[in-house]
């Protein structure tokens, strides 16, 4: 959920974010560049389009004149699409965007209380089947959204329906996982930068902690955090029949964060800190059990003479994140000088993560003009095509327009092309591991391996730790069998 | 109202003054519903009502919304007794509470005695005292994220000052976790606590001591009474009652507490099944996503209620048995 | 005197001091902190300001328009205070002054609900909230301000104490008006009660954040307490350590500045409270 407002935010704040991220004192005179590029690119991308694509679709919009949609969203995404949708509809369009966490809850309430508002209603994948056995997404077959089912990635769609078949809900966006990895240290320590061959350093859990180790021989570290493997983890659902089902990749995925963890493979920051940022852009001091702040003669007090004395201090280079497809947004505001020498491979499973899915709320009374609305954002060429540019890098799900940007190169990667990698990742992902679950017995999962790591808890305990919890907090609806 | 007024302006004060007196009195008492009457009607809607729609909930298995919810006796109540999340977030809560009240009225105790001592006339009270309280007027909130980011782990300025400080000495210092170590969080927030709450505590326990005639004093005073006596035979007894309150309204915020755990806590870390409150708790099930359970939720509630209805019941006794 | 007595002392002022610096402590590296660059904290620490508020404010105003937050705290906190300390007085008033019956019931009703956790009625709470469609609304924020017993509790003991039946009645034999004489006659002796109530209650609405984010959906209602946690659920703001400690200065300086005029009243009405309660 946190990576949905990452992303939206990423946008939002494009120029201060790279002003920010470029604040880094040992480049300073790197900070002025790439800070100008995206401030200049954004206001005209919008215009431009705009005068270029006729009016959305063939549909008479005169007959909506004078009415307005009202979208409630869960990332800022939705207010450029919206925006968008006003520029050249002229149906007025007001997006609230409400914090993910308690969306849901947020929604439900409106809808269930007999709110006509919203109009648009989203959800990500977790939340999605909750929502639909309470009937907030309304059919939208009945439009004819069939018609389209051969133009949207095919995990897109099959997310987007609920249980009895039925289309709910389209993303404009597909969110497949990857490992982004530095191809200079690669060719250093591996002797080869290709994305299929550095694929394969991940192949499974021991390969992975076996490159760890020799990066580590190297004077590198693998991951800047030891979450950067969650988006590959499990190969089964959470919750199967109504019993918690704890598979073996589970279990191996404890294990090696534990190893990581132990064997100070990692950079030691947490996942979305600064530091995790700033491990994009070079090195970052490395503070483990055995190393220490400063040489001997620093002067906290006196920054010149602590600026003077960390300089010498011992920094590692992080080698790669794991990230769905919209960290190339994160990394594009962040990467700093390390611009180009950048990688994009597979991971040890499929794996995704986040998306946005837009449909149309079965109370609204505007449905016909909110299918519009949904067709608008998600099936649309011409607005894929502004979206693409627009966000500078998202992947759509939208396959011709994907078909025509598989040549795309994207030079933060070294001229990779990302958008065919991307579309290879999302065919072969299995969706139906999603459970409305998912977050709780997760946070539970994470909260058990910390526990481990840091050496509060032996496994066994920490296991059963989990189960308990699990057990008292979904007390008769699921099964615990340990 | 203007609605109200009207009406006790239509009393005429002759046709009043000519009648008996008694009848006469209950005419200007009538005038007391008026004043009391937006009270009771906001109160009824905003307070009474949901005490009560809650503790219906409290019987239901409604989930996250109150349609199709069904009539389930007290499973909920069986649930919340014996789900042991639930007594060690009491238990989190009390031990974050008792270690705050401890170190917060030991500190304003102390500050109370320098600061009334006869001997040593401390200067400079009103500037201290400001000071010391400022940390109470902050949001929690800001607080909040003020400490994350100051204690954090590796990266925050807290350890750089202690590693600083043992590097002068020429020690090495192996940073702490703070935030997601079990045994450091609780004690790190109950610390906290007491830094925002201590200068409150201080201000109300020297206003009970400057309420103290300065009589008792002098005549003890007289008497070659010593400082120590001065203190245990009439300050201490003297102020025993603010303290009294001071820890009673304190338990029952204490037990309510969730701003500065809520947000100085990952779900995902070691140290969250120890910082997890009682009303976090009630949180998980009454509002976020993926675990909403109004029913469960409304029972914790309750339970909650009981456990400071009992607390205050006892403490009431303690404190009549005493007087 | 002794020179043991100087030493003593001195350390008696040296310990207070060494307090005192504890309190401020952290605002001043959150004022230092918040002028430096996310990397610049994350290698060293010290107290002299760099030079990076500039990108901090950018950073921290293009996630969220602290001002707004400001203004939204002010449009719940004023009303809310203002309508509590008129309509307590107001029970109060009632409660103290007139035998009615339902008197001692409504009293005894006021005692029992002091004691009831806030959280209790949450649930409840939100839903009537649903129902009434008052959710991203202010009103369930202002309004319940009107019944608030520990407040009516107090100011009824006030009156009690500091108001003479007998002027009341004196006022009455002059053809005064009842609602004429709380405000002409009551409400100025009632003053420095309400007032402690009232600074009370606005520090309380000021900076309440658990009611709020219950209530509050969209953005830009948010309270400056609603706001200032959205920065846990965010990432982009923190790849910048300094953009969090501005944010939280901005959020704090407010505060700062009238506690700097306003220290004394405040602090008096703390101890009114406690000496009265």
């Amino acid at each position: 959920m946190k990576l949905k407002k990452l992303m939206a935010l990423a946008m939002a704040g494009v120029m201060t974010l790279s002003l920010a991220a470029c604040g880094d004192t040992a480049a300073p005179a790197a900070s002025d560049a790439p800070a100008a590029e995206p401030a200049a690119s954004e206001a005209p991308a919008a215009d431009g389009e705009e005068a270029a694509a006729p009016a959305a679709g063939e549909t008479d919009w005169s007959q909506y004149a004078g009415e307005k949609l009202v979208v409630w969203t869960l990332a800022n995404d939705l207010i450029d699409f919206g925006e968008r949708f006003q520029e050249q509809t002229g149906v007025e369009v007001e997006t609230v965007v409400i914090e993910p966490a308690n969306y849901p809850t947020k929604v439900q309430t409106a809808l269930l209380a007999g709110e006509t508002e919203p109009d648009i209603i989203v959800g990500e994948p977790q939340m999605l089947q909750d929502m639909y056995d309470a009937g907030f997404f309304a059919d939208l077959d009945q439009f004819g959204a069939q018609d389209y089912a051969d133009q949207i990635v095919d995990y897109i769609w099959q997310v987007g329906q609920s249980s009895d078949g039925v289309q709910r809900a389209i993303s404009y966006q597909i969110t497949p996982a990857g490992f982004y990895y530095r191809r200079d240290i690669a060719q250093e320590v591996f002797g080869t930068e290709d994305p299929d061959e550095i694929g394969k350093l991940f192949a499974d859990y021991p390969t992975i902690l076996e490159t760890a180790k020799t990066l580590k021989a190297a004077g590198y570290r693998i991951f800047a955090s030891d979450s950067e493997l969650s988006f590959f983890s499990g190969d089964s659902a959470w919750v199967i029949d109504g019993k918690l089902n704890v598979s073996e990749s589970r279990l191996a995925y404890m294990d090696l964060v534990v190893e990581l963890y132990q064997q100070d493979l990692t950079a030691y920051a947490a996942q979305w800190s600064t530091p995790w940022y700033q491990a994009m852009s070079g090195p970052v001091p490395i503070l483990t059990a055995e190393t220490q702040w400063g040489t001997d003669d620093m002067n906290i007090w006196d920054a010149e003479s602590f600026n003077a004395a960390t300089e010498g201090m011992e920094t590692t280079e992080v080698f790669a994140f794991g990230l769905p497809s919209w960290g190339v947004l994160t990394m594009r505001d962040n990467v700093g000088e390390t611009s180009g020498k950048w990688g994009v491979c597979a991971g040890p499973a499929y794996g995704f993560s986040g998306g946005t899915y837009i449909g149309v709320s079965s109370y609204s009374e505007k449905q016909e003009l909110g299918w519009e609305f949904v067709k608008f954002c998600t099936l649309n060429e011409d607005t894929a095509n502004w979206w693409i540019e627009y966000s500078e890098g998202d992947t759509v799900s939208l396959l011709p327009v994907l078909e025509a940007h598989k040549d795309d190169e994207n030079a933060v990667y070294g001229g990779q092309k990302l958008y065919a990698f991307w579309l290879e990742q999302a065919e072969g992902l299995d969706y139906s591991k999603v459970t409305k679950y998912d977050t709780a017995i997760g946070d539970a999962w994470g909260a058990a391996i910390s526990n481990i790591k840091t050496g509060a808890m032996s496994k066994e305990d920490a296991i059963d730790e989990f189960y308990d919890q699990i057990e008292a907090t979904y007390a008769g609806e699921i099964t615990v069998e340990r | 109202m203007g609605h109200s007024g009207h009406y006790i302006g239509g009393i005429d004060m002759a046709k009043a003054v000519s009648k008996p007196k008694k009848s006469n009195l209950t005419k200007y008492n009538r005038a007391g519903y008026f004043f009391c009457a937006p009270f009771v009607i906001v109160f009824l809607i905003f307070s009474v009502y949901p005490v009560f729609r809650t503790l219906y909930l409290s019987f239901t298995d409604a989930k996250v919304t109150t349609l199709n919810m069904h009539f389930n006796g007290v499973a909920n109540y069986v649930r919340v007794f014996t789900d042991k999340y639930f007594w060690k977030a009491l238990l989190n809560t009390v031990r974050i509470w008792g270690l705050n009240i401890v170190l917060q009225l030991g500190l304003a105790f102390l500050l109370t005695i320098v600061f009334s001592d006869l001997k040593y006339k401390i200067k400079g009270l009103p500037v201290f005292r400001a000071v010391y309280y400022l940390p109470n007027l902050i949001a929690a909130t800001s607080i909040a994220f003020l400490f994350r980011t100051l204690l954090d782990w590796r990266y925050g300025t807290f350890n750089q000052i202690i590693a600083g400080l043992y590097k002068l000495f020429g020690m090495q210092y192996n940073p702490i976790d703070w935030l997601n170590t079990a045994s450091t969080a609780g004690v790190a927030i109950s610390v906290i606590q007491t830094w925002m709450w201590f200068g409150n505590s201080f201000i109300m326990l020297m206003a009970g001591v400057q309420g103290i005639s300065k009589d008792y004093y002098e005549a003890a005073a007289i008497d070659g009474a010593g400082r120590w006596t001065l203190f245990g035979k009439i300050t201490l007894p003297l102020l025993k009652p603010i303290l009294l309150y001071v820890a009673i309204t304190s338990l029952i915020g204490g037990l309510q507490m969730f701003d500065l755990p809520y947000l100085m806590s990952e779900k995902t870390s070691a140290a969250y099944s120890s910082v997890q409150t009682v009303v976090m708790y009630l949180y998980k099930f009454g509002f976020e996503t993926g675990t909403t359970q109004l029913g469960y939720a409304s029972a914790i509630a309750y339970a909650l209620f009981l456990i400071i209805l009992v607390v205050s019941i006892v403490q009431l006794k303690l404190v009549n048995k005493e007087d | 005197m002794t020179i043991g007595y100087k030493i003593k002392k001195a350390i008696i002022y040296i310990c207070m001091i060494v307090l005192a610096l504890a309190c401020l402590l952290p605002f001043l590296l959150m004022m230092v902190n918040a002028t430096r660059s996310g990397s610049e904290i994350v290698t060293s620490f010290t107290l002299i300001p760099s030079t990076h508020l500039k990108e901090n404010w950018e950073t921290v105003f293009s996630f969220f328009n602290l001002f707004k937050g400001m203004w939204n705290s002010l449009v719940v906190a004023v009303p809310a205070t203002l309508l509590g300390a008129y309509f307590s007085a107001l029970t109060a008033y009632g409660l103290a002054m007139y035998k009615f019956k339902g008197n001692k019931l409504l009293f005894m009703v006021i005692l029992i609900f002091m004691m009831i956790p806030g959280q209790l009625s949450l649930i409840g709470f939100y839903n009537l909230c649903t129902k009434l469609k008052l959710v991203n609304s202010y009103i369930p924020l202002i309004v319940p301000a009107i019944a608030a017993p520990g407040t009516v509790f107090f100011l009824r003991q006030y009156v009690l104490s500091a108001l003479p039946p007998s002027l009341i009645e004196a006022a009455r034999i002059d053809g005064a008006k009842e609602l004429y004489s709380f405000h002409r006659i009551a409400l100025p002796i009632m003053s420095p009660g309400i007032a402690t109530m009232a600074i009370m209650g606005f520090i309380g609405n000021w900076n309440n954040y658990l009611l709020p984010m219950i209530i509050l959906n969209k953005n830009e209602k948010f309270t400056l307490p609603v706001m200032m946690a959205t920065l846990k659920a965010s990432t982009d703001i923190n790849s910048n350590q300094g953009a969090i400690y501005l944010a939280v200065a901005i959020s704090v300086i407010p505060i700062l500045i009238v506690f700097c005029f306003c220290s004394k009243y405040i602090i008096s009405s703390i101890s009114a409270g406690s000496v009265k309660g």
